[in-house]
Parts: C-alpha cells; sequence; structure tokens
C-alpha cells in the first residue's frame, strides 16, 4: 500500500482526522510495527537457526535446556523465535523431529504449534502462520480506523486518512518511531503532507 | 371504604441493578483480559484458538464464551 498522500496534501478535515486516528490508536501504531519486525527478524535467521538445529540434533542430546510439551515428549530448545516461543528437536530413531513450541508461563504448559522432519520446513510453516496472522491484524484495523472515522465525522469521506493511517502503522520501522512522531508533528504544524 | 396502605419500603438497602454481562469484546480488550499483546489475540485467532464474530461493520469481536473456553483449555 503506498501512502495516498504522497501526491496531494490532505485537507485541514483529513489532518485533524489522521491526528484523532493516531491518537486514537496510540498502541495499535506502537504494537504493530514491533510486531512486523519480529516476524521479518524471524523470516531473515529461519536458514540460520533451522542449520543450527540441524547441527545441534547431529550431536549427542544436552542435558539441559529440556522440555515436556502437551504431547508427553521432551523436547530440546534450540532457539528463541518469539516471546515465549521455541523452536526445539527430539531424537527419534532414524534422525530428529523438530517442532515450534509455545510456553504459557501462567499454566506452566508447553504447547505444540506444529512440527516435522525438515527443520526449515517447520521453521517456514511457523513464519507463514506469523504472516497471516498480520494480515489478519492489518484488515481488522482498518475497519476498527474506518468505523472509527465514520463515528466521528459522521457524512464526510475519509476513505484516504484510513488509507495514510494503515500505510503509517504497516511500513513505520520501530527504531524510527520517536523520530517519525516527531516529525509528523512537525508536519502538522507546516501543514504539509501527512 | 378507606383502603390499608401497602408497606412500600421494607428495611433493606436498595439493591443496584447489575450491568449484563457483556457478549463479545474488541480485540483490545480482549489483549487486556488475557493479559497478552495484540498479536498474540491476532495469533490465536489465525491458529483457530479464538473463533472471532463480526461486528455491523465488519471488525472483529471475540466471545465471551471463547476467552472462557480458551482460560479452560489451556
Amino acid at each position: 500500500m503506498t501512502n495516498p498522500f504522497e501526491h496531494r496534501r490532505p485537507t485541514e478535515l483529513e489532518d485533524k482526522a489522521h491526528a484523532e486516528a493516531v491518537r486514537h490508536f496510540t498502541e495499535h501504531l506502537k504494537q504493530f510495527p514491533a510486531s512486523r519486525a519480529a516476524v521479518e527478524r524471524l523470516e531473515r535467521d529461519a536458514d540460520k537457526i533451522a542449520l543450527a538445529a540441524n547441527r545441534a540434533a547431529a550431536k549427542p542430546t544436552p542435558k539441559e535446556n529440556i522440555i515436556q510439551a502437551d504431547d508427553g515428549r521432551q523436547w530440546h530448545k534450540n532457539a528463541d523465535l518469539l516471546e515465549n516461543i521455541h523452536f526445539c528437536h527430539r531424537p527419534i530413531s532414524y534422525g530428529a523431529e523438530y517442532a515450534v513450541v509455545e510456553h504459557f508461563p501462567a499454566h506452566g504448559t508447553n504447547e505444540i504449534w506444529n512440527r516435522g522432519w525438515n527443520a526449515g520446513e517447520v521453521l517456514k510453516s511457523f513464519t507463514q502462520g506469523q504472516r497471516q496472522a498480520l494480515q489478519v491484524w492489518t484488515e481488522d484495523l482498518t475497519l476498527q480506523v474506518k468505523e472509527f472515522l465514520a463515528e466521528k465525522f459522521p457524512g464526510q469521506d475519509l476513505s484516504l486518512v484510513a488509507d495514510a493511517f494503515i500505510h503509517k502503522c504497516t511500513t513505520q520501522a520501530v527504531s524510527q518511531k520517536q523520530e517519525l512522531t516527531h516529525n509528523h508533528e512537525q508536519k502538522h504544524s507546516r501543514g504539509v503532507r501527512i | 371504604m378507606e383502603t390499608i396502605p401497602k408497606n412500600e419500603a421494607p428495611d433493606e438497602a436498595p439493591t443496584i441493578p447489575k450491568p449484563p454481562e457483556r457478549l463479545a469484546y474488541s480485540i483490545q480488550e480482549a489483549a487486556d483480559m488475557l493479559g497478552v499483546n495484540y498479536f498474540s489475540v491476532y495469533r490465536l485467532i489465525q491458529r483457530g484458538k479464538l473463533k472471532p464474530c463480526r461486528a455491523l461493520r465488519g471488525k472483529l469481536l471475540v466471545p465471551r464464551t471463547e476467552l472462557l473456553k480458551l482460560l479452560a483449555t489451556e
């Protein structure tokens, strides 16, 4: 998605509506870029993680970093994928089985997300799921923003504002967040593009 | 003929009516109730662990029953 205000200035109303949306959906603007960055990091490092898991599986099984999953079996933690989500392996008679396991601290349980004999495929399937979850989030947030704007500014067509907001949310870099917020405020005060 | 007035106010504390129990919650509310971030809720939806419903304009809502079911199974 491109920023719809790349080629023209927003009107005063569009500027106001955008600022209201940013204020209302602050938490989404904070959490989405961080989650997206985590998924991108995972996609970037997937091959390395799979290779390291293959190497670990080829060595004698260490005694530490063992977790018991909901399948009743013991798994060896290889890497942390996301918070409380680990990439694991367990030796089997003809090699190793790999799995993505989520730990639920409140219950102390470890639930298997997906498993298989190919580390790369297991990781790929997991990261695809994370991409889909981000997509569900984006679609839902778009509807939320549109609903918010329709309620706040009845009778106005602010679809470009919703698009601009989603563009901002889905493309904003985590490390530049503060800088962009600062820039956004400056742009508003100067009456230039969102 | 004069009627005898009934006792109007029994010596009981006035009862405050309870607000009706919510049937569904927004993603943000569900995340707060579960103590997780928004992404975790969308991940649970993507995995089919939480089955959302859609409000009038299409945005996702999480039924209370789904949250209870999730907490009972975890």
